[in-house]
C-alpha cells in the first residue's frame, strides 16, 4: 500500500533499515551505510552488496557528487508528478563511492551535463524528508 | 555452464496473428490463429494426437494455462505458463527445447501472447522503488543509460534515429506488422520526447499479439517437412537491478554479454558477425539495439554507431538485423515478442520471408531482454 503526500505524491515509507536514512535526511544530512571492507554503499540494505557482511555503520557523507548520466521526464505520467516536469533524474555518484538515483532540483534541463557537480538537497514532505540532487551553489 | 543443446530440436512449424491494436480479437483468437498457422507450416492435422505439451509465455495474464487449454481444446497433457519480464518469450521456448531434449515428450507446442493494449496505460504499471520516491518507466530506466554511452563513445541522439528509419523501413515489409510507415532522421529527432534522448520513435510500439512455434525431436524433424529448422543454442542469463548492482556502468547490458558467451559455444560460433546471417535483437528503444550490438560482439564496445553508419545492419547490408522491423514497428505484446522473434528467423532461414528475405541465410540469432533489466534469453537456429 502506498502512502500518498498532501500534494498527491506517493512517499517512501521507511522501513527499520531505511529509517536511519531518514531521519538524517530529516537534519540536512546525507547518511549511508558503509561497510568496514568496501565503503559506503546505496541504497540502505541489511548486507554490503559486495561482501554480503553486516557489521556497517550509519555515517555521514559530504553530500557531494557529479552527475554520472541523466534523463529528462517531460512526461509524468504519474498525475502527481506534472507539476514537476519536465524533471531531471541522475545518476548522482557521490563523491565517496556509490552511485544514487535521484531528481536534479533548482537546474534547468537546458544545464544538465555528465559531469556537472551537485550537491544533496532535501525537500520536506509532510512527515517525510526526501533526498535529491542541486547544482552546488559553493 | 550449460550442457550443449545442438541440434537436439527441430522447429518444424511457425505462426503469429498479426500484431497490432487487435481490439477485435480476444486473448483465445490470437492463441488460436498463431497456434492454427503452426499447426498448417507443420503439416499437423491432429494436434490432439500431435501435441503432447504446451509451453506458453505471457506476463500480463494472471491465469493463462486455462484459456490456453480452451482456446486450443488441448485438454489433459501438460500445459505450463511462464513469465521472465520481456525475454518470457524466449524463455518459453526454452522451456519447450529442454522438455522435447530431455526426451520428456516428442512435439510440443510454443505459444507466447500478451494482450496489453487493453490496459489503458501504454507500458508496464509505474513502480516506485523504495526511498526515492520517484516515478519510473521502463523509458526511464533505458534512457539513463544515453547520456553516458552518448559522452564516452561521442554518440548522439542522430546515431540513434537511424536504427528507428532502418527498423521502420523493415516493418514495412512485414505483412503481419502493426506498423507501417516510412520515416526519416529528421522526423525522429523532432519528434516529441518521450524520455530524454527518447523520443517517440525510438521507443518501440508495444502491441497486441501472439505467435507459435511447432518443436520436436530433430531426428523426427523431416517427418514433418522436408526443410525443419535445428536449433544451435538456447540460453538465460540473470543479473542484479542495474539500479542496486553497485559495478554496473550503465554502458553494457550485462545478462546480453553473459548469455552470448554462451550461446556461441553452445553454437560453436568464434566470431560472430561473420558466422551469423540474420538477427532478431531486442530493440525496445533505440539505444537497447545499439548496445546490443556490442555485447553480442558484433562489433567493439564504441563502435556500434559506426557499423550502423556503414548500414552493414539493413537488409541489404553484411549482418541483417530485426529484419521484420523489430519490436518497433513489428510490435511487442511482450510475452510473444521471443516467439515471434522465433518465427521470423525460421521464415529466413527457409527462405519465406518475401520482400525482407535476407540471402542464403543459414545461421540466425533471436536476443530477448527484459526487466530493469536483469534478463537476457538467446537463442541460435540454423540448418540442420
Amino acid at each position: 500500500m502506498a502512502i500518498f503526500a498532501s500534494d498527491g505524491r506517493p512517499l517512501p515509507q521507511p522501513t527499520p533499515t531505511t529509517q536511519p536514512f531518514f531521519d538524517a535526511a530529516k537534519k540536512r544530512k546525507l547518511r549511508l551505510q558503509r561497510c568496514p571492507r568496501d565503503g559506503f554503499f546505496y541504497y540502505p540494505r541489511s548486507r554490503c552488496p559486495k561482501c554480503l557482511g553486516d557489521d556497517w555503520t550509519w555515517q555521514d557523507t559530504n553530500g557531494l557528487g557529479e552527475i554520472y548520466s541523466y534523463t529528462v521526464d517531460r512526461i509524468a505520467h504519474d498525475p502527481a508528478f506534472r507539476a514537476f516536469a519536465p524533471f531531471a533524474v541522475a545518476l548522482v555518484e557521490l563523491d565517496c563511492g556509490p552511485r544514487m538515483t535521484a531528481r536534479i532540483a533548482d537546474c534547468e534541463v537546458s544545464d544538465l551535463r555528465v559531469g556537472l557537480p551537485v550537491e544533496a538537497h532535501y525537500e520536506d514532505v509532510d512527515d517525510i524528508t526526501l533526498v535529491s540532487f542541486r547544482p552546488r551553489t559553493a | 555452464m550449460s550442457k550443449n543443446i545442438r541440434d537436439k530440436v527441430a522447429i518444424v512449424g511457425v505462426g503469429a496473428c498479426k500484431f497490432g491494436e487487435n481490439w477485435d480479437m480476444s486473448r483465445e483468437d490470437m492463441i488460436v490463429e498463431a497456434a492454427y498457422e503452426a499447426y498448417a507450416d507443420a503439416g499437423i492435422e491432429d494436434p490432439q494426437k500431435q501435441i503432447e505439451a504446451v509451453f506458453c509465455g505471457a506476463v500480463y495474464p494472471n491465469g493463462g494455462t486455462g484459456e490456453v487449454a480452451e482456446a486450443l481444446k488441448l485438454f489433459d497433457r501438460p500445459i505450463s505458463k511462464l513469465s521472465n519480464y520481456c525475454e518470457t518469450g524466449t524463455d518459453t521456448f526454452r522451456y519447450g527445447v529442454m522438455c522435447v531434449a530431455a526426451g520428456m515428450y516428442d512435439t510440443v507446442l510454443v505459444v507466447g501472447f500478451d494482450k496489453p493494449k487493453d490496459r489503458g496505460v501504454s507500458g508496464p504499471s509505474v513502480s516506485f522503488d523504495r526511498v526515492r520516491g520517484l516515478p519510473a518507466t521502463p523509458a526511464g530506466w533505458f534512457s539513463l543509460c544515453a547520456a553516458r554511452y552518448f559522452q564516452t563513445f561521442d554518440a548522439g541522439r542522430e546515431d540513434l534515429a537511424k536504427i528507428a528509419v532502418k527498423n521502420h523501413h523493415n516493418g514495412t515489409l512485414a505483412p503481419k506488422s502493426m506498423l507501417k510507415r516510412e520515416i526519416t532522421v529528421d522526423d525522429v529527432l523532432n519528434a516529441r520526447i518521450i524520455s530524454w534522448p527518447f523520443g517517440l520513435y525510438d521507443c518501440a510500439a508495444q502491441s497486441d499479439g501472439a505467435a507459435a512455434a511447432v518443436i520436436t525431436r530433430a531426428d523426427l524433424g523431416r517427418s514433418f517437412r522436408d526443410d525443419p529448422i535445428n536449433v544451435k543454442a538456447i540460453t538465460i542469463a540473470v543479473g542484479a537491478n542495474p539500479q542496486s548492482d553497485p559495478n554496473f556502468d550503465f554502458l553494457s547490458w550485462k545478462p546480453t554479454q553473459v548469455a552470448a558467451k554462451d550461446a556461441y559455444r553452445q553454437a560453436g560460433i568464434t566470431e560472430p558477425f561473420r558466422e551469423l546471417d540474420v538477427c532478431q535483437v531486442h530493440d525496445c528503444f533505440t539505444l537497447t539495439e545499439m548496445l546490443t550490438y556490442e555485447d553480442l560482439g558484433l562489433c567493439k564496445k564504441g563502435e556500434a554507431k559506426d557499423f550502423v553508419a556503414s548500414g552493414v545492419f539493413e537488409l541489404s547490408g553484411e549482418l541483417p538485423v530485426n529484419t521484420d522491423g523489430g519490436l518497433k514497428t513489428f510490435g511487442h505484446p511482450t510475452g510473444a515478442t521471443g516467439v515471434r522473434m522465433i518465427y521470423e528467423n525460421t521464415l529466413q532461414l527457409r527462405g519465406q520471408a518475401g520482400e525482407r528475405q535476407v540471402k542464403n541465410a543459414k545461421l540466425a540469432l533471436s536476443h530477448n531482454i527484459g526487466g530493469a533489466p536483469q534478463a537476457c534469453g538467446i537463442a541460435i537456429i540454423g540448418h540442420p
